[in-house]
């Protein structure tokens, strides 16, 4: 499981160091290992925050609009006791009026007309009043029309406001058009069985001005319709008194009553905070309204609440600026510090990860250099016992032919043994250099100067140097420690370095001697030419043993790498930095003590 | 004019053998053996006054060998024979009292200035 775990990580960040030997490609792998923690990282910054993003902007939303409900609800609660009490007030005048022991009295035309009078006095909006006997007869009637004998008996709400006692009805266009609505109560006849009726019809705009004072600024428009929909008071913009409410209110009605009985429909914008209250949001001629319907009580309308706009669309748009503001300057931020911690992680790494390489190849390379050591002194060593022998072979023959008289080709072969022991004498040198390079040399420690050392030695090369016109520059530090070390092989080392400095150089160029305290223990040297500098390869190879960019015959291969051991035999190091074109740069570390060895 | 006896002691023949002849030729008592132990068990009935000994031997070092020789008799003057260049051993067997090292492949001419000088030391003493 874990080892899964890791796998996915793996492919997300690669090792930087896949590939390593591939140098081209070394510079791809921390590309993609940058990548793929910065991905990591914005995934784990981004994913929560679009989260919380995400929930904040519905939970606010949601906030706000339980906010707007409460309210709306609350608003239209408010008008709504406010009608219906009105509405109760109409009907208790009427039922006030209409006390059972004043039937005789109000058949009176005088006694009605008094009493019209009285009423239209408060309420200016009552058009008629008529007083209807126990059958359903007209008996008594003021207002516009004559006195016609109608009888009601027949008709709905006759029938109704018998069996309740009172009857509001739905708004009609009666005489001159304008449109009324009607309030009857029914008492009992003082002298006969059943009971007498009292009919008052009163102007719509009664009630308009009504609504119209109790219209709070909170709606956009309020109005009344029946229980099929039909409008009853004057909206301001949804419809006209007598038709059918455009909001068609009486389909959302349905849809309640759907929702009601459990057979869900999709409209998920219905409402019903509280009985009898329905809230629908809908679409209205490209506008979103609100609009909201009530039951009135004792009284055959609904009372209908618009709210063209969202009560907080400021309030929300702020919000969402704000959100996104936030967000976008999170994400910005994150951005910015995510790439700046993955570009730092990487460098980082990749600096570690060169040092690393750096103490590997180095380590790689004395390790290669003591194996070629050790080889080359076995070899050496080998080839040491049969050249001693030839050596004194060859010695022997010249010792017999010089006591020899002369003799036939005497000469030739004298030619010819020369030769031999000439190249018996160059096997040798190669042979003492290759030992030299690998054994340990008896060292005779004393207190040196480096900078005295250095000194002597160009002496000693100042002339070739002169002939080939270079200039040798001295930057040495006087106050330099001085060390403990083997005079003879500081000298040979600083005198192969300088030697290939001049021949690296040619003519015409410049070789810089410094020293330098690097610290309590150790100082450096460095030998820096101006001359063509090396190639990576070259310089990889600068120390083996055999190894030479001179001409055959003009090199051996042996100077740099014997400097080399005589370095490590002395404790210190020796590291080489060129480039083609810039010259080179040797860099001897020494020790100021050497340590003690055991030989 | 070298008067000491000179002992060749070195496990390669034909280096010792012409050692040997070339010292001869040179009007030089010399004498070869082929290996330390042999070379120790001839001591006595040998005499040499000048012991030329190679470092590495197989059934005996030059070391052991020289520290045998001086045990026996200290005036003996020893010659280590070294095939390691400058080595350290050339210098431990200086300080275990021998007269000087010499490397092979070995020039004759310097060989015999060093017995030379040995011999000096030992007419001396």
């Amino acid at each position: 499981m874990r080892r899964k775990h890791r796998l996915w990580l793996e492919k997300l960040l690669p090792s930087p160091l896949e590939g390593k030997d591939n140098r081209v490609g070394m510079g791809h792998g921390y590309k993609y290992f940058s990548k793929g923690l910065s991905i990591i990282l914005m995934i784990l910054v981004f994913v929560p925050l679009g989260l919380i993003s995400i929930l904040a902007h519905y939970q606010y939303e949601q906030l706000l609009q339980d906010e707007e409900m409460y309210q709306l609800v609350l608003n239209l609660e408010e008008a709504q006791n406010t009608i219906e009490e009105f509405v109760s007030e109409l009907q208790s005048i009427v039922k006030f009026v209409a006390r059972d022991d004043r039937y005789q009295e109000l058949l009176d035309p005088k006694e009605l007309k008094a009493l019209f009078i009285h009423l239209k006095n408060e309420y200016p909006g009552f058009a008629d009043i008529e007083i209807i006997d126990s059958k359903g007869t007209q008996k008594a009637y003021f207002g516009p029309y004559t006195l016609q004998d109608h009888n009601y008996s027949d008709q709905a709400w006759y029938k109704e406001v018998l069996l309740h006692g009172v009857h509001i009805s739905n708004v009609f266009s009666g005489f001159r058009n304008v449109p009324h609505f009607v309030i009857a109560a029914s008492r009992k006849h003082p002298q006969k069985e059943g009971h007498w009726v009292l009919r008052v019809t009163i102007d719509v705009k009664t009630l308009q001005k009504f609504i119209d004072t109790s219209n709070t600024s909170y709606a956009d428009d309020m109005f009344l319709v029946d229980s099929e929909c039909i409008v009853q008071t004057q909206p301001r913009k949804y419809g006209k008194i007598g038709e059918k409410c455009v909001l068609q209110i009486k389909e959302d009605m349905a849809m309640d009553h759907l929702k009601q009985t459990g057979q869900e429909e999709e409209q998920t914008s219905i409402y019903t905070e509280s009985p009898g209250i329905v809230i629908v949001k809908k679409t209205f001629e490209g506008e979103e309204i609100t609009h909201a319907v009530a039951d009135l009580l004792g009284t055959p309308w609904k009372l209908v609440f618009v709210k063209e706009q969202y009560l907080y669309a400021d309030k929300w748009l702020q919000f969402k600026l704000k959100l996104v503001t936030m967000i976008l300057s999170c994400v910005i931020i994150a951005v910015f510090v995510i790439l700046e911690i993955s570009t730092a992680i990487t460098n980082h790494l990749r600096e570690s990860d060169k040092k690393r390489q750096q103490l590997y190849s180095e380590a790689e390379q004395s390790n290669k250099l003591a194996s070629i050591g050790r080889l080359a002194a076995g070899v050496a060593h080998e080839i040491n016992n049969p050249l001693s022998i030839i050596n004194q072979k060859t010695g022997l023959i010249q010792d017999f032919m010089e006591m020899t008289d002369d003799f036939e080709h005497k000469e030739m072969m004298k030619e010819a043994h020369e030769s031999i022991q000439k190249n018996v004498n160059r096997c040798k040198t190669i042979t003492h250099r290759l030992l030299g390079f690998a054994r340990v040399t008896d060292f005779e420690t004393e207190e040196i100067d480096v900078n005295v050392i250095l000194r002597e030695v160009i002496d000693f090369l100042a002339k070739e140097a002169m002939y080939n016109q270079i200039r040798i520059d001295f930057n040495l530090d006087e106050n330099v420690s001085k060390i403990i070390s083997d005079r003879s092989s500081l000298q040979q080392i600083f005198l192969n370095i300088t030697n290939n400095a001049i021949d690296a150089i040619g003519s015409n160029g410049t070789i810089t001697l410094s020293s330098r305290q690097v610290n309590k223990s150790t100082i450096q040297v460095d030998i820096t030419d101006d001359g063509p500098g090396m190639s990576y390869e070259v310089r990889k190879r600068i120390f083996e043993p055999f190894f030479t960019t001179k001409e055959t015959g003009k090199g051996t291969g042996l100077g740099l790498s014997i400097t080399y051991g005589l370095v490590k035999k002395l404790g210190g190091n020796i590291r080489v930095i060129s480039e083609i074109g810039k010259g080179t740069t040797f860099e001897i570390t020494l020790l100021i003590q050497q340590h003690e060895k055991t030989s | 004019m070298i008067k000491s006896k000179v002992l060749i002691i070195d496990d390669e023949v034909e280096f010792a053998s012409t050692l040997c002849q070339r010292l001869k030729l040179r009007g030089i008592a010399a004498i070869d053996m082929f290996s330390g132990t042999e070379g120790l068990k001839n001591l006595v009935k040998i005499n040499p006054g000048i012991v030329i000994l190679d470092l590495k031997m197989p059934d005996m070092s030059g070391l052991d060998v020289l520290e045998k020789i001086k045990e026996h008799d200290p005036s003996i003057e020893v010659i280590m024979l070294t095939g390691h260049g400058s080595s350290g051993s050339g210098a431990e067997a200086k300080r275990k009292g021998a007269f000087a090292y010499a490397m092979k492949p070995l020039d004759i001419t310097e060989l015999i200035d060093t017995i030379q000088s040995a011999d000096n030391k030992r007419n001396k003493a």
